[in-house]
């Protein structure tokens, strides 16, 4: 946010402007990439969609965990319920893929929301939300694996009723998610810059202080929580349709939350870009790292830690920090807060 | 009937266990530890490497007990150095991320080492008659193994001078720190015995059936359940948790069956957390 900060000076439009520029800007470098890198490469188009998928996952765990500090440990399974509400409901009738998509985008938001209309009714706290969404995680995976009628089981689901050109490894493909990841950048800065913006900034720096000021802290973070949890169910309901097939394991604990966790923290929690900056670095990681699932396990672990312990801003707040001591520019370095970046 | 009930009682002291060692580090550190199953897990793989070398069942079970201790006790010792300098909140989720980050390296690099790695400990004997129920003899084993530890454990804090110094660092950090305990020693002894606890798990888990190196995730995932239900903090209450869900494990996989049984193990857990967030024997 610091950019509308430093431009609160400027006219009106000119610092709407400068607040979206770094979305202009993330949608032009989207836009050109596949001209000027990957061409027409089916693996690296693939790559480049699967970090697209977990950009725009991070986003929506960005708005919940980052903006109003719930911990939702569920991002996998709420992409879960998107993902296999979508397909299962291509499957067994015939309604077009928008259908699905609404369905499961719709389903994911009603979960997330309820899910934390329960943390702030029974006012849990951010472990024991993040052991709740945990274990719905847990139990929803399981259900998956139960249900074999409707789902397959392990062996997955292959979803039908998908137009070629969208397929997870064409250039519309990528189209498709790209201008997925630009609307919601786009979403969370036009929030980011609303009165519910403000409500946000209040209830993370201080909950009770928020209170007390007249924020209405329980209703802003089930409205983080549902318009975030949607944004990961619309993500996972394109992602079954663009894939054409899913399993379990498409949208498990250990490959989707961990993930979406450590680019998000990566990038920095809370800020507007960060999804995007984690989940890049993250693809070249995976693609350098392809022949051992296990070391990267390992490199997955050690980043947790390190981010965690030294980077609790994120690595792109620490370079700019950085940056700006070397060059004496800016303000002094400020300590690190574990919860989301207050810039 | 009764022969499910007396398996759901031998998987129920080997969870009690688990929740114990979980639940203990949580009591005096605030942290919950989401690689405890991968301890497990090392100290199986530990015990099965040594046992490959021909080394005694029973020495090498020693070794890998105190193999899993001391990888506890390293992780306060490194990792959670920082973690101690927040507080609350603050304090148990940098702890958790902090143990996530640790779970992925030690699973990584233990299935990247040994993929096949299983610890298996077979124990001979014909199968003996508990009121009418043939139980396999590891079974037995198991079983007793569990209850030694409980007492044990019982006994070291209702008993001795350091274990009263332990409870009285979860009661109050500062009041223990003006009778003169050194609590971050105090959380050091304790991760080292939650770790012997993991130790103990696999041996006992090991005696009834393979356990094998992808088994960290469910088994940290069974600490949280029994754990939360039991009152975190809580070591009796971890104890009751323990054989109460290892009992409708049981009732539930036999006579419904597998995947609702887990459901129903994590519902228990959710429903704690909203109905009574202490837990059964919780403060």
């Amino acid at each position: 946010m610091s950019t509308v900060e430093n431009v609160g000076t400027l006219p009106r439009l000119g610092r709407l402007g400068w607040a979206f520029l770094p979305v202009a800007v993330a949608a032009a470098v989207l836009a050109l990439l596949p001209p000027i890198w990957f061409g027409d490469s089916p693996f690296t188009t693939s790559l480049a969609v699967q970090a697209l998928v977990f950009a725009s996952y991070g986003v929506g765990f960005n708005l919940i965990f980052g903006s109003t500090n719930q911990l939702f440990l569920c991002v996998g399974a709420l992409a879960g319920v998107g993902g296999y509400g979508a397909g299962i409901l291509a499957n067994e009738t015939s309604l077009p893929m928008l259908a699905g998509v609404v369905v499961g985008t719709l389903s994911a938001a009603l979960v997330g929301g309820l899910l934390s209309w329960i943390a702030v009714r029974r006012s849990l706290g951010i472990i024991f939300t993040g052991i709740v969404t945990l274990v719905f995680s847990l139990g929803f995976a399981n259900l998956l694996l139960g249900q074999r009628d409707l789902t397959g089981s392990e062996t997955g689901l292959i979803v039908e009723g998908v137009p070629d050109r969208l397929g997870d490894d064409t250039v519309g493909g990528y189209y498709l998610f790209a201008g997925l990841l630009v609307a919601f950048l786009i979403i969370f800065r036009v929030l980011q810059l609303s009165h519910i913006g403000w409500a946000f900034r209040a209830l993370r720096d201080d909950e009770v202080a928020a209170e007390l000021a007249g924020v209405d802290v329980a209703r802003y973070r089930i409205y983080a929580a549902t318009v975030g949890s949607a944004m990961i169910g619309l993500t996972g309901a394109l992602l079954a349709y663009s894939a054409g097939f899913i399993s379990p394991a498409t949208y498990s604990f250990d490959r989707v939350d961990v993930r979406v966790l450590v680019m998000v923290a990566f990038g920095g929690l809370g800020t507007l870009l960060g999804p995007l900056i984690g989940a890049g670095v993250f693809a070249i990681v995976d693609e350098q790292l392809t022949a051992s699932l296990e070391l990267r396990e390992v490199l997955y672990g050690v980043f947790v830690i390190a981010i965690f312990l030294f980077f609790r801003r994120g690595v792109v707040q620490a370079i700019v920090s950085l940056y700006e001591r070397v060059f004496g520019a800016g303000e002094p370095p400020k300590p690190p807060a574990l919860q989301a970046s207050r810039e | 009937m009764r022969a499910v009930i007396l398996d759901g009682l031998v998987l129920g002291l080997a969870f009690g266990l688990l929740g114990v060692g979980m639940t203990l580090v949580y009591g005096l550190a605030g942290v919950i530890n989401l690689a405890y199953g991968q301890i497990v897990v090392f100290a199986a793989i530990v015990i099965s490497l040594l046992m490959e070398d021909g080394m005694s069942t029973l020495l090498a079970a020693v070794l890998g007990v105190l193999a899993a201790a001391g990888l506890s006790a390293l992780l306060d010792l490194t990792l959670m150095r920082p973690v101690y300098r927040e507080h609350g909140e603050e304090r148990t989720l940098l702890g958790l991320l902090l143990t996530l980050g640790a779970a992925f390296v030690i699973a990584g690099v233990l299935t990247w080492r040994y993929p096949d790695g299983a610890l298996y400990i077979f124990v001979d004997g014909d199968p003996i008659s508990v009121i009418g129920v043939p139980m396999a003899v590891g079974s037995l084993w198991a079983s007793a193994m569990a209850l030694v530890a409980a007492v044990v454990l019982l006994l070291f804090f209702g008993a001795t001078t350091f274990g009263r110094g332990v409870r009285s660092v979860i009661q109050d950090e500062i009041g223990a720190r003006l009778v003169g305990i050194n609590p971050s020693f105090v959380r050091t002894v304790i991760f080292a015995v939650s770790g012997a606890l993991a130790g103990v798990v696999a041996i006992a888990q090991s005696m009834s059936g393979p356990l094998t190196v992808n088994a960290g995730f469910e088994l940290t995932t069974f600490a949280l359940i029994v754990a939360v239900v039991g009152g975190l903090g809580s070591v009796a209450g971890a104890f009751l948790a323990g054989v109460l869900l290892g009992v409708v494990n049981a009732l539930s996989a036999h006579y419904i069956g597998q995947y609702i049984t887990t459901i129903i193990l994590l519902s228990a857990a959710a429903l704690t957390i909203l109905i009574r967030p202490r837990g059964l024997l919780g403060r």
